[in-house]
């Protein structure tokens, strides 16, 4: 019964964690080919920014997962070295999903802040064409 | 099972290190912003250290990745502060150069073309 319930949280964890590498995967290629896409045809840093982001969010959605394997294969964790490695594991994907967030949130303010003024300076030209058209 | 999806894993690890490098070196060919280029090496470089942690991965592994994303870190604020200490001081004097001008314009050029 033990083997059995170990087997199956085995199997278990190697499915989530493959579903997390599967993002991380996909994240990084897509992020690898927008980046190549917008450092040969836009060339401006602004551009960067929202791949970056997405990047970002791929990484903590895949930390997520593998974060759930990590919980998972706590109810299987023989001996202290493996609790040790595990707790490693965990402390460092903890701690890296902790930072990715504060940095999306920051990115997000910036891009935010960018928009909103674009937005003004827009706005603001505008007024200036009909002031000028008025008189 | 596990021993195949880690093979996979780090064979993946290491295209993605070097499609890093590669991204880094484009942006800085693209934009010559070194600093914006090391942002994105090092954004695609910690994708692939989490990469290597799949799997049971070993204390030296674990080390590397814990490295890689504590220089991430470090280097992240070490470029905002640079970033923070470079763009004020220019600005300012970009203003000051700017207002210089206005007051130059407005003693050169007569009233009726201002």
């Amino acid at each position: 019964m033990e083997e059995l319930l170990q087997d199956a949280v085995n199997l278990l964890v190697t499915v989530v964690e493959a579903c997390g590498a599967a993002v991380i995967i996909v994240g990084a290629v897509w992020a690898f080919l927008r980046f190549v896409w917008v450092g040969l045809r836009h060339r401006d840093s602004g551009a960067f920014v929202p791949v970056r982001l997405t990047l970002g969010r791929f990484l903590a959605l895949g930390l997520e997962f593998q974060l759930a394997s990590d919980v998972l294969r706590t109810a299987v964790a023989p001996s202290f070295r493996e609790l040790g490695q595990l707790a490693a594991v965990a402390a460092i994907r903890t701690a890296l999903n902790y930072f990715l967030g504060k940095e999306i949130a920051e990115e997000k303010r910036q891009v935010a802040e960018r928009d909103e003024q674009s937005t003004t300076g827009s706005g603001g030209s505008t007024s200036a064409g009909r002031q000028r058209e008025e008189a | 099972m596990t021993a195949t999806l880690g093979a996979v894993l780090a064979a993946t690890s290491q295209a993605i290190g070097a499609g890093a490098l590669l991204a880094g070196l484009v942006t800085l060919a693209g934009t010559r912003r070194p600093a914006l280029a090391l942002s994105v090496f090092l954004d695609l470089l910690v994708a692939s250290g989490l990469l290597r942690l799949a799997g049971s991965p070993s204390w030296q592994t674990i080390a590397t990745a814990a490295s890689v994303i504590l220089l991430r870190r470090l280097i992240g604020f070490g470029l905002r502060a640079g970033g923070r200490s470079w763009d004020s001081p220019t600005g300012r004097r970009s203003d000051r150069r700017g207002a210089g001008r206005r007051l130059a314009n407005r003693l050169v050029s007569p009233a009726w073309r201002r």
